[in-house]
């Protein structure tokens, strides 16, 4: 199992809800599709792919919601024959987030996740930090080893 | 928007390939998945339509490598360039870092050049963002298209380079143009990152 945090403030609850709810895999992303936290099997799927794809699929349906004037939906479920996935909007001090859940269906089931998503959404909520992050100077000679990394990689 | 983790140090950069339909934004990515190195590049997915027409985006992470010490990560997406998909266009554009604006050189896809660049425009202004303010480079594609048949890269800076923005000259299909436009973006996003995160 793996379980991996940009910021750490989301591994707690994180880990907590995977046991609970005996999900397979948890991402949490920001609404662009970059990944702040995982736990879980994450050999069941390309982790980076999936949260693209999961970013957009919320995305999508919440513009739908727009044109039907009417809030973004608060979770979207897809079952498939072995696996399911559960997406679902979060509000945290840092801002919206969204949470990609992969479960099994002879280990969890729909109602198991849904029952435990509320915990970890209102335990994340009350672990994020408010406002913005606070600023760090990155290393003063990032720009001069930029130049140097990009060439290594494109090779000119 | 960019992730920048001083504890794990990392950075995850969000590119986006913008551009009138067929310009060759997913050329763009097709090249570059299969020049980087297997172990610089995650598995590229491509949600396009039956006849390999982009239908929401394709998606292509890439590694930079160490960079002052921080393990730098793009992901490369592109939009779908017909008009009729300007809804999910909007959408893959949320929480872009930097774009690159792939323009059709031939002389009859002017007007559908101005177009998608005014459609940038407008649809970086619903997410609040100005596009003078975000990072953006030009590629001029098909430039190996017989002469008559295109603008030159001159024509096209005078046409379409409002902001005096980098711009390349490219045939994406044999990778001519790919790499120096990706540096060139790279570039951009990297320099204004580091000025963003400066107390």
């Amino acid at each position: 199992m793996t379980t991996r945090a940009v910021e750490a403030w989301t591994l707690e609850p994180l880990v907590k809800f995977v046991k609970e709810a005996g999900a397979r895999l948890v991402l949490v992303m920001t609404s662009a599709g970059q990944v702040l936290a995982q736990s879980g099997f994450a050999r069941a799927v390309d982790v980076m792919s999936a949260a693209a794809l999961g970013a957009a699929i919320m995305a999508s349906t919440e513009e739908i919601a727009r044109q039907l004037n009417q809030a973004p939906f608060a979770a979207l479920n897809h079952q498939g024959e072995r696996h399911g996935i559960f997406l679902a909007g979060l509000a945290t001090g840092r801002g919206r987030l969204v949470a990609l859940v992969v479960y099994d269906l002879d280990v969890s089931s729909l109602g198991l996740v849904q029952l435990f998503f509320e915990q970890l959404a209102a335990e994340l909520q009350a672990a994020s930090p408010k406002g913005s992050v606070s600023k760090q100077v990155l290393a003063a000679d990032f720009e001069r080893d930029l130049s140097d990394s990009l060439k290594t990689l494109f090779g000119r | 928007m960019s992730l920048v983790n001083f504890t794990t140090r990392e950075i995850t950069c969000k590119i986006v390939y913008y551009g009138p339909g067929r310009s060759g934004k997913t050329t763009n990515l097709h090249y570059i998945y299969g020049r980087v190195p297997d172990t610089r590049r995650g598995r590229m997915v491509s949600l396009a339509t039956q006849t390999d027409r982009t239908l929401f985006f394709d998606f292509l992470p890439i590694d930079l490598g160490q960079i002052s010490g921080f393990s730098t990560r793009f992901q490369l997406y592109t939009v779908p360039g017909q008009v009729y998909y300007n809804a999910t266009r909007r959408l893959v554009l949320q929480g872009a870092d930097g774009v690159v604006f792939v323009a059709d050189s031939q002389a009859r896809q002017l007007d559908e050049n101005l177009e998608s660049l005014q459609n940038l425009q407008s649809n970086l202004l619903e997410h609040g963002v100005d596009v003078r303010t975000v990072p953006l480079v030009l590629q001029y594609n098909k430039q190996d298209l017989p002469r008559e048949l295109i603008l030159s890269p001159a024509d096209l800076d005078d046409a379409l380079n409002f902001r005096a923005v980098s711009s390349f000259s490219a045939d994406a299909l044999h990778g001519q143009g790919v790499f120096e436009t990706l540096k060139g973006i790279s570039e951009l996003v990297l320099k204004r990152l580091a000025a963003g995160t400066a107390v």
